[in-house]
C-alpha cells in the first residue's frame, strides 16, 4: 500500500514534484540575470572582489592588545572575568586535590562503584579496568587532570544549560529566541570556539573550561527544553487537576517526566566536553590532551597513543554509564530504600579504599607498574611508514595514495572553486539550499557566504570548502555502501556495531595519530581524518534510515516478485531519503569539524589560520578564520538542511 | 509561572554580582596553574615548545629540579608568543629557549615588569633556508638563492602546483619566508606543514628516497645528525632588515637563545629560579639529549638521567649557591 | 439493571421551576451550569456576547471570525448522588464541558457554581483548593506519572495537600485496596495493563476523597471486556459510597449502563437532557433518534412507558411488576405465564403490559404510545418550559422527567 502512495506522486505525476524545483531556478536565474551584470561590470574579478571586504585584523588586534594591556587593571576584569577566572581555577584545583587524595585505588574504586550502582556489574568491571589501564599506561596524573577539568567544566555546562532549559522549556518566547541559537550552535566547529575565550582570559585552564563550557551546554539546554516542552499533555493535565501548584507541576512532573532527556543531555554534555578538554590543550588546557598535542608536536606516535587511549577509555566509560543510566532504572523499578542502601555501601568501600590506600602510602601510582606502549607502538610504526608507506608494489603506498588524492582530487577541486567567479559561487548555494530547502535556509547560506567575503577570507576558505566536499564524497560513497551492507545483513550490522559505538564516542584530536603515521603531512591526512570520524555517524544513520522504511512498502514490493537490488532502489533508497538527507547534513558538519583541526597536520587553509593565530598570539587572524569557520559551517548546514515543511505537508 | 521564574533569575543574578563584586578586586593576571603545587610538593611549571631542543632543555630541568631540589615539575606546551602571556600572568614559572620577540619584550619585561630575563640559554639559534646534502653535491649552485628559480621543478610536489616546494614549519615559528619568496621572486610556493613533527616526518621521507627538496630549519637541530643539510644564502643579515614583514628581503639573524622567568617567581621561589638562572649548555649538550629523544625515542626523563650520568659537572655547576 | 432504582431515586424527586436552585427535599446541585461558553480562537469573548454570532452554526462561525465553539451555552445541574453523564461523539464539546467545570479550560461566558459558590470568580488559591478537595477527575489516557510507583501515583494528590508521608501512604494503601489493586503497590504504571492503570487513576482520584468524580471517558481506550469490569466498578462504588459522579463518554451503551440522568451534547448544545429511558424513548430529534436506533430498547425502557390503562379484569390477575422493571423483565414474565402483566407500585395497579405493547417498544414503534403517555418530554427537551404539562399529564411518573427535560437547553 505504501508504495503506492510513495511513488505515485513521483511517477505519475512528473510535473508535479518538478514544478516548484523549477520555479525556484527560473526564479533564481532571472535574479542573477540582473544581479550579475551589474555586480560583474562593477567587481570583475574572480575571487571576492575586495572592493567588499571589510579588514578586521587591525580592530582585532587592537582588542586583543588592549585586552592584555588592561587585564590587570580593567574593573571589567578585575570584578569579573577576574573572579570568573578565579572560581575556575580554585574549582578545578579543589577537584583535582580530592582525585590525589584519594589515590588511584580510591578514585578507580569510586568510580567502578559508581558505575555499578548506576549501570550493572559489568560496565563496572569494566570502568575498574579503564582506570587501570590510564594508571598502567603511565597517564595518572594526566588523566586525573583532564577528569577534574571535566567535573567542573561539565558541572558548569549542566548548571548553564539546565537554567537555560527551565527558561525555554517554560516560557514560548524564550523557547522560540533561543532555539535557533542552540541549534546553530550545534553544528560548529570545536575549534572556533577557542579563540574569543582566549582574547578574554589568555592561556589557560580558566580558558579551557570556559571554551568547553560554552561549548557543552548547549545541548543540555537544548535537551532540558525539548524534555519539559515534550512532556505528556495528559499527565499534566491529571497533575493539574489535583490542585497542584506551579512549583509542585514543575519538580513532580515536568522534570521528572523529562528524565530521559535531561539524562542525554547530560551524556552529550559529557561527551561533547570530554572532546573539547582534549582539543582545548591547544589553548593550555593540560592533562591528556596535552600529552597527546605534544607527542603529535615530535610524531612520536607511540607516545600519543598512550595518552590517547586514556581519552578513548574514559569517552567510552563515560558514554556507556551515564548512557545506561537513562534506561537501566526503569527496568529495575526497585523500592528506593534498598537503592539509597546500596550508595551508601558503595561510599563506604571506596572511602575504605581510599583510606588504604592513603595509609598503605601507595597515593601515587606504582612506578614499577608502568607498561611502555610507546616503543613497541613506534616500531610498528616505522614498520607500516617502511613498508606501507611508499612504493608497495602494485597498490602503492598509503603515501601514494595521499600524494595521488591530493593531486588528482583536492587540487582540481580547490582550483576550480577558486576559479569560479564570486558571484557563480553564492548563487550555486543559493540554488542548493532553496532546492533542498526554503529561501529562509537559502538566505541564510547565501549571507554566511557572502559574509565569508567580506571578511577577506575567500581564498583560504574555498580551500577549506574544496576538503570538505572532498571528504564528504568519500564519507558519503563509504558509508552508504557500508550503511546499505549493514542494513541488509543482520551478521554485517553485528560486526560494526562495536566499532561504530567506539568511534562515535571519541574525541576528534585522537585521529589525527593515525593519519599522520600513514599519510604524512598534508591535505590529504586531514581529509583522512574526517573521513574516518564523520563515517560512524552516517553508517549509522543510513542504516537506521534503511531499517526503518516501512516493512509493509517492503513486503508488497516483495510480493510483486522485485529482486534485492529493485526493492532497494525502488523502494527502500526513494522511502529512506530524509535519513539519507539527514546522513548528508551530519556528514557535512562532523566533516567540517576535523577539516579544521587537520590545520594541525597540514591541513592549511582557515584552520591553519586559527592555529597560526593562537600560535603566534595573533588574534585578529584567528578570530577572523574562526569567523569564516563559523559562517562555513552555518552556510554547508543550511545547504543540506532538509526542511520540515516538506515533510509536514507530505504527512 | 512565568513570575516566579523571573524571580529565581533575579535572585541568581543578584547572587552571582554579590559574590563576584562583593569582595573587592579578583585579578586574574596572577593565577598559578590550578594543578600546581598539590599535595604540598612545590610546583614548577615549565613551558615546553613544540621543537625537540626545547624539550630537550625543559626535560634536563625537570629531570634536576625533581631528582636534587624535591621539586614537582609541571610543563605545558604553549607556542612561543602566547608562552609570554602566560609567563606574564604566572601560568608558567619559565620559558627556557626563547628565539626573540622584541614586541613582547618591550611589553612585559619593560613596560609591565611581570618578566625578567633569565639570562642566556648557552646555545645560538639560527634559521635558514636549507637543501639535503646529497641533493648540494649533485648541484652545488643550488646553495645560492638566486639559482633555486632553475630548481624549482625538481622541487615540485602534490602539494605546491605548479611551483617549487617551500616546506615550512609549524605556524608558531617565526618566518618570514612568505615575504621573502614574493620579494626574491622566486618560483616557489610556501607549504605549511602545520608542525615541526610533520615537518619532520615529510623530510625524513624526501631523505629516505634521496628526492630534492627545500625547507626552513634551524640550528641547533638535532636531526641535521640524521639528514645532514646545507644552508642556502639568502642576502646577507644587516641590522634592521628585517624590520618590516612585509618588505623582507634578507637572511634570518643569528640569535642568542634567552631564558625568561615570571618576576613573582624569580623573587619568591628562590632556590628554582636560581637554579634556572644558572641553568645553561652547550648546542652538543642540547642535541645529544634532543636526539636520545627524538631518534632513539627516549622518555624525555630517561634522556635527561643519561646525559645527567656524564655531565655532572656541568649541571653541579647550576646547583652552587 | 442497576441503574433502574437510581433512576426512580431521581425520578421521584421533585424539583421547583428554577433554573438553579434545586427543590426543597434536599437534592441541592453541586454543579450548577447555566449559559456556558467556550470559543476558542481570536477575540473569543465577543462570540457568546454577540447573539448574531451566537447563533451561527460551526461553519460559519469559523469562516466569518475563525473561531469554534466546542460548547455553547450549555446549562445544567448535576445533583447530589448522582450519576451525570455527558454523552456525545468526538468533537461534541463534552470533553472541554467536563474541563471547564474545574477551569482546567477557561470557560469564555456562563456561570458554573459548585455548592452555591461561582468557580468562574474563584481566585488561584481558592481554584486549587476546589481541585484538591472537591472535585478529582479521572482521565481517558489515565495520566499516571510513569516514574512513580502505583502508590506514590495514589497518594499524589494527598502530596499535593501537603499531606504527612505516613498517612497519604495508609490512605492511599486503603484506596489501592479498595479498587482491587492489592500486591502491585510498588510496580510502575509502565507494568500494568490498561484496565490496572486505570483503577490507579480511579484510586488516584478516590483518595482525595472529593465530593463529585469527574470521569473524561474513562474506559475508551480500555478492551471491550475490561471496560464492562470497569463500568461495574463504578456502579459498584457509587453504590457503596454514593458520591456524585459526572461521567463523560462517546459510547450509548456506556452512558446508558451507568447514567441517572445523560445530557446528549452535539456540536457543542445539548440536544436533549433526561433520563436513560426517556433519551431512548422520546428522542428529541432525528439526530438523537439516529444514535439511540440500535439500543436494545426493551433493557431500557420501563413498563411505565410500555402500559396501557388496565381494564378491570386484567388489574386483578397476572404476573405484578414494579414500574422501574424493564420491558425485557416484562417480556419474560408474559411469556412465562401467558398473561397480561401488572404494573403495580405500593400495592396500587398503575396499568398492565401485554405483549402487542412490549413488542411495540421493542421494535420501536411503540414509541408513538410511549411518547403520548409521556406528554410533552420531548418538547421540553427541545426548549419550551413545559415542565407543569408533563406533570399533568402524568401524574404519578413525570416529576423527574419533567425536571429534566427544563433543565435542558433553554
Amino acid at each position: 500500500m505504501a508504495t503506492i502512495t510513495a511513488t505515485a506522486p513521483r511517477s505519475g505525476l512528473p510535473g508535479f514534484l518538478k514544478h516548484p524545483a523549477t520555479g525556484k531556478l527560473l526564479l533564481l536565474a532571472v535574479a542573477a540575470a540582473v544581479l550579475v551584470p551589474l555586480a560583474n561590470a562593477r567587481w570583475a574579478s574572480g575571487s571576492w572582489p575586495h572592493a567588499l571586504t571589510v579588514d578586521l585584523t587591525e580592530p582585532l588586534g587592537k582588542a586583543s592588545d588592549w585586552v592584555i594591556d588592561n587585564r590587570d587593571s580593567h574593573p571589567l576584569f578585575l570584578y569579573f572575568f577576574g573572579y570568573v577566572s578565579n572560581a575556575v581555577v580554585l574549582s578545578v584545583r579543589a577537584v583535582y586535590l580530592v582525585l590525589l587524595a584519594a589515590g588511584w585505588a580510591g578514585v578507580t574504586a569510586a568510580a567502578a562503584l559508581v558505575a555499578w550502582r548506576v549501570a550493572g556489574v559489568r560496565l563496572a568491571l569494566g570502568t575498574g579496568a579503564a582506570f587501570l589501564a590510564c594508571g598502567l599506561l603511565g597517564m595518572w596524573i594526566p588523566t586525573m587532570q583532564t577528569l577534574a577539568l571535566m567535573v567542573v567544566a561539565v558541572l558548569a555546562s549542566v548548571v548553564i544549560g539546565v537554567l537555560l532549559g527551565l527558561a525555554a522549556g517554560l516560557s514560548d518566547r524564550t523557547y522560540r529566541a533561543l532555539r535557533p541559537v542552540l541549534d546553530t550552535m550545534q553544528v560548529f566547529p570545536a575549534y572556533a570556539y577557542l579563540l574569543p575565550v582566549v582574547l578574554v582570559f589568555g592561556m589557560g585552564v580558566p580558558a579551557a573550561v570556559l571554551a568547553t563550557v560554552v561549548y557543552a551546554a548547549p545541548p543540555m539546554a537544548r535537551l532540558t527544553a525539548l524534555g519539559l516542552r515534550g512532556a505528556d499533555a495528559g499527565v499534566m493535565e491529571a497533575v493539574e487537576s489535583l490542585g497542584t501548584t506551579a512549583r509542585q507541576r514543575l519538580l513532580t512532573a515536568r522534570i521528572p517526566l523529562a528524565r530521559k532527556e535531561l539524562l542525554l543531555g547530560l551524556n552529550q554534555t559529557i561527551m561533547m566536553a570530554l572532546s573539547m578538554a582534549v582539543i582545548a590543550s591547544v589553548i593550555g588546557a593540560a592533562g591528556l590532551g596535552d600529552r597527546v598535542y605534544q607527542a603529535l608536536a615530535s610524531v612520536d606516535v607511540g607516545a600519543a597513543l598512550a595518552a590517547g587511549i586514556p581519552i578513548v577509555l574514559l569517552a567510552v566509560v563515560l558514554d556507556r554509564v551515564t548512557g545506561a543510566a537513562g534506561t537501566v532504572d526503569d527496568e529495575l523499578g526497585g523500592d528506593t530504600g534498598s537503592r539509597w542502601t546500596g550508595w551508601a555501601y558503595a561510599a563506604v568501600v571506596a572511602v575504605a579504599v581510599a583510606v588504604a590506600g592513603r595509609l598503605t602510602d601507595r597515593l601515587d601510582w606504582p612506578e614499577a607498574w608502568l607498561v611502555n606502549i610507546a616503543e613497541p607502538v613506534n616500531r610498528a610504526v616505522d614498520w607500516m611508514t617502511d613498508h606501507l608507506y611508499s612504493g608497495v608494489p602494485y597498490v602503492g603506498g598509503t603515501a601514494d595514495w595521499a600524494g595521488h588524492f591530493t593531486t588528482w582530487v583536492l587540487d582540481p577541486m580547490r582550483d576550480g572553486l577558486q576559479w569560479l567567479p564570486w558571484w557563480s559561487a553564492l548563487l550555486i548555494v543559493a540554488a542548493l539550499a532553496w532546492l533542498i530547502g526554503t529561501w529562509r535556509t537559502a538566505l541564510t547560506a547565501v549571507l554566511a557566504m557572502a559574509a565569508i567575503g567580506v571578511l577577506g577570507v575567500w581564498g583560504p576558505s574555498l580551500d577549506t570548502l574544496s576538503q570538505v566536499l572532498a571528504a564528504v564524497a568519500v564519507t558519503l560513497v563509504l558509508g552508504f555502501a557500508t550503511g546499505i551492507a549493514a542494513a541488509r545483513s543482520e551478521r554485517c550490522e553485528r560486526v560494526l556495531r562495536p566499532f561504530l559505538d567506539v568511534f562515535q564516542t571519541m574525541p576528534q584530536f585522537v585521529y589525527l595519530i593515525p593519519v599522520v603515521a600513514l599519510f604524512g603531512v598534508g591535505r590529504a591526512p586531514a581529509v583522512a581524518a574526517a573521513v574516518v570520524y564523520a563515517l560512524p555517524a552516517v553508517v549509522r544513520i543510513t542504516t537506521q534510515g534503511l531499517r526503518q522504511v516501512d516493512p509493509a512498502a517492503m513486503e508488497s514490493s516483495r510480493s510483486m516478485g522485485a529482486t534485492g537490488w529493485q526493492q532497494l532502489r525502488q523502494v527502500q533508497l526513494p522511502l529512506a531519503r530524509p535519513a539519507l538527507l539527514l546522513a548528508l547534513n551530519q556528514g557535512v558538519v562532523l566533516v567540517l569539524a576535523v577539516v579544521i583541526i587537520g590545520g594541525l597536520v597540514g591541513g592549511g587553509a582557515l584552520g591553519y589560520d586559527v592555529v597560526f593565530g593562537l600560535a603566534q598570539g595573533d588574534l585578529a587572524t584567528g578570530l577572523v578564520a574562526g569567523a569564516a569557520i563559523v559562517c562555513l559551517g552555518l552556510m554547508l548546514d543550511r545547504v543540506t538542511q532538509p526542511t520540515d515543511r516538506r515533510t509536514k505537508k507530505g504527512a | 509561572m512565568r513570575t516566579r521564574m523571573k524571580g529565581v533569575l533575579a535572585v541568581g543574578c543578584s547572587l552571582l554580582v554579590l559574590t563576584t563584586a562583593g569582595c573587592g578586586a579578583a585579578d586574574m593576571t596572577k593565577q598559578a596553574s590550578p594543578f600546581a603545587n598539590a599535595q604540598g610538593a612545590k610546583t614548577v611549571t615549565l613551558s615546553v615548545q613544540s621543537w625537540v631542543g626545547a624539550q630537550a632543555n625543559v626535560a634536563v630541568a625537570q629531570y634536576l629540579l625533581e631528582h636534587e631540589l624535591g621539586y614537582r615539575v609541571d610543563t605545558v606546551q604553549v607556542d612561543e608568543v602566547p608562552a609570554w602571556d602566560a609567563l606574564s600572568q604566572g601560568r608558567v614559572d619559565a620559558i627556557l629557549e626563547d628565539w626573540g620577540h622584541p614586541e613582547q619584550e618591550q611589553r612585559y619585561v619593560k613596560d609591565k615588569k611581570t618578566i625578567v630575563n633569565g639570562g642566556g640559554l648557552g646555545v645560538t639559534g639560527h634559521i635558514g633556508w636549507f637543501v639535503p646534502t646529497y641533493f648540494a653535491k649533485q648541484h652545488p649552485d643550488v646553495t645560492n638563492w638566486k639559482n633555486l628559480n632553475k630548481y624549482a621543478d625538481q622541487l615540485r610536489t602534490p602539494e605546491s602546483g605548479g611551483k617549487g616546494q617551500l616546506l615550512d614549519g609549524s605556524p608558531s615559528y617565526v618566518t618570514n619566508d612568505k615575504a621573502l619568496v614574493k620579494n626574491l621572486d622566486l618560483d616557489l610556493q610556501v607549504v605549511f606543514a602545520g608542525s615541526e613533527a610533520a615537518q619532520i616526518t615529510q623530510m625524513r621521507q624526501f631523505a629516505k628516497e634521496k628526492k630534492p627538496f627545500l625547507t626552513y630549519w634551524y640550528s641547533p637541530q638535532w636531526l641535521f645528525k640524521k639528514v645532514p643539510m646545507t644552508e642556502v644564502k639568502l642576502p646577507a643579515y644587516k641590522e634592521g632588515c628585517d624590520a618590516d614583514p612585509e618588505k623582507v628581503a634578507c637572511a634570518y639573524p643569528h640569535t642568542p637563545l634567552q631564558k625568561y622567568l615570571n618576576t613573582d617567581f624569580a623573587k619568591s621561589d628562590g632556590k628554582a629560579a636560581d637554579f634556572l638562572k644558572k641553568f645553561k649548555w652547550t648546542t652538543e649538550d642540547q642535541n645529544e639529549v634532543s636526539l636520545m629523544i627524538a631518534d632513539q625515542k627516549l622518555t624525555p626523563e630517561e634522556a635527561a638521567r643519561k646525559w645527567a650520568e656524564g655531565h655532572e659537572s656541568t649541571w653541579k655547576a647550576w646547583l652552587r649557591k | 439493571m442497576s441503574t433502574s432504582t437510581d433512576v426512580q431515586d431521581a425520578a421521584v424527586e421533585p424539583t421547583g421551576a428554577g433554573h438553579t436552585s434545586a427543590g426543597g427535599s434536599g437534592a441541592e446541585p453541586v454543579f450548577a451550569v447555566d449559559g456556558l461558553w467556550k470559543v476558542f480562537g481570536p477575540k473569543a469573548d465577543r462570540v457568546p456576547a454577540d447573539p448574531e454570532l451566537a447563533a451561527l452554526s460551526p461553519a460559519e462561525l469559523r469562516s466569518r471570525t475563525g473561531c469554534t465553539a466546542a460548547v455553547r451555552d450549555v446549562s445544567f445541574d448535576v445533583r447530589k448522588g448522582e450519576v451525570f453523564v455527558v454523552m456525545g461523539l468526538s468533537g461534541s464539546g463534552k470533553s472541554t464541558l467536563v474541563r471547564c467545570l474545574t477551569r482546567l479550560i477557561e470557560p469564555t461566558a456562563g456561570s458554573i457554581v459548585i455548592d452555591g459558590e461561582d468557580v468562574r470568580a474563584m481566585d488561584k488559591a481558592r481554584l486549587r483548593e476546589l481541585r484538591r478537595h472537591r472535585a478529582a477527575m479521572v482521565f481517558q489516557h489515565f495520566g499516571l506519572l510513569p516514574h512513580r510507583t502505583v502508590l506514590d501515583n495514589v497518594a499524589y494528590g494527598l502530596e499535593v495537600q501537603g499531606v504527612g508521608r505516613r498517612e497519604r501512604r495508609e490512605r492511599a494503601q486503603e484506596v489501592v485496596t479498595k479498587v482491587g489493586l492489592e500486591g502491585m503497590e510498588h510496580r510502575r504504571p509502565g507494568q500494568l495493563s490498561g484496565g490496572q492503570q486505570q483503577r490507579v487513576g480511579l484510586a488516584r482520584a478516590l483518595a482525595v476523597d472529593p465530593e463529585v468524580l469527574l470521569f473524561d471517558e474513562p474506559f475508551s481506550a480500555l478492551d471491550p471486556l475490561i471496560r464492562r469490569d470497569m463500568q461495574e466498578e463504578v456502579v459498584r462504588l457509587h453504590h457503596e459510597e454514593g458520591r456524585t459522579m459526572v461521567f463523560i463518554t462517546h459510547d450509548l451503551n456506556e452512558a446508558l449502563r451507568l447514567g441517572d440522568r445523560i445530557a446528549l451534547m452535539r456540536d457543542g448544545r445539548v440536544v436533549q437532557l433526561g433520563t436513560p429511558e426517556e433519551i431512548v424513548g422520546s428522542p428529541a430529534d432525528d439526530y438523537v433518534r439516529e444514535f439511540v436506533r440500535d439500543v436494545p430498547r426493551e433493557q431500557v425502557m420501563t413498563v411505565r412507558r410500555a402500559m396501557r390503562a388496565a381494564s378491570a379484569q386484567e388489574a386483578g390477575e397476572g404476573p405484578a411488576l414494579a414500574p422501574q422493571a424493564t420491558v425485557s423483565e416484562a417480556i419474560e414474565a408474559v411469556a412465562r405465564t401467558g398473561q397480561t402483566a401488572r404494573v403495580v407500585d405500593r400495592g396500587r395497579c398503575l396499568g398492565v403490559v401485554d405483549s402487542d405493547a412490549l413488542l411495540g417498544v421493542v421494535a420501536g414503534t411503540g414509541g408513538q404510545f410511549a411518547d403520548e403517555a409521556a406528554g410533552s418530554d420531548t418538547d421540553a427537551a427541545t426548549g419550551s418550559e413545559s415542565g407543569a404539562g408533563s406533570a399533568e399529564s402524568a401524574p404519578d411518573q413525570g416529576d423527574g422527567t419533567a425536571s429534566s427535560a427544563r433543565e435542558g437547553v433553554a
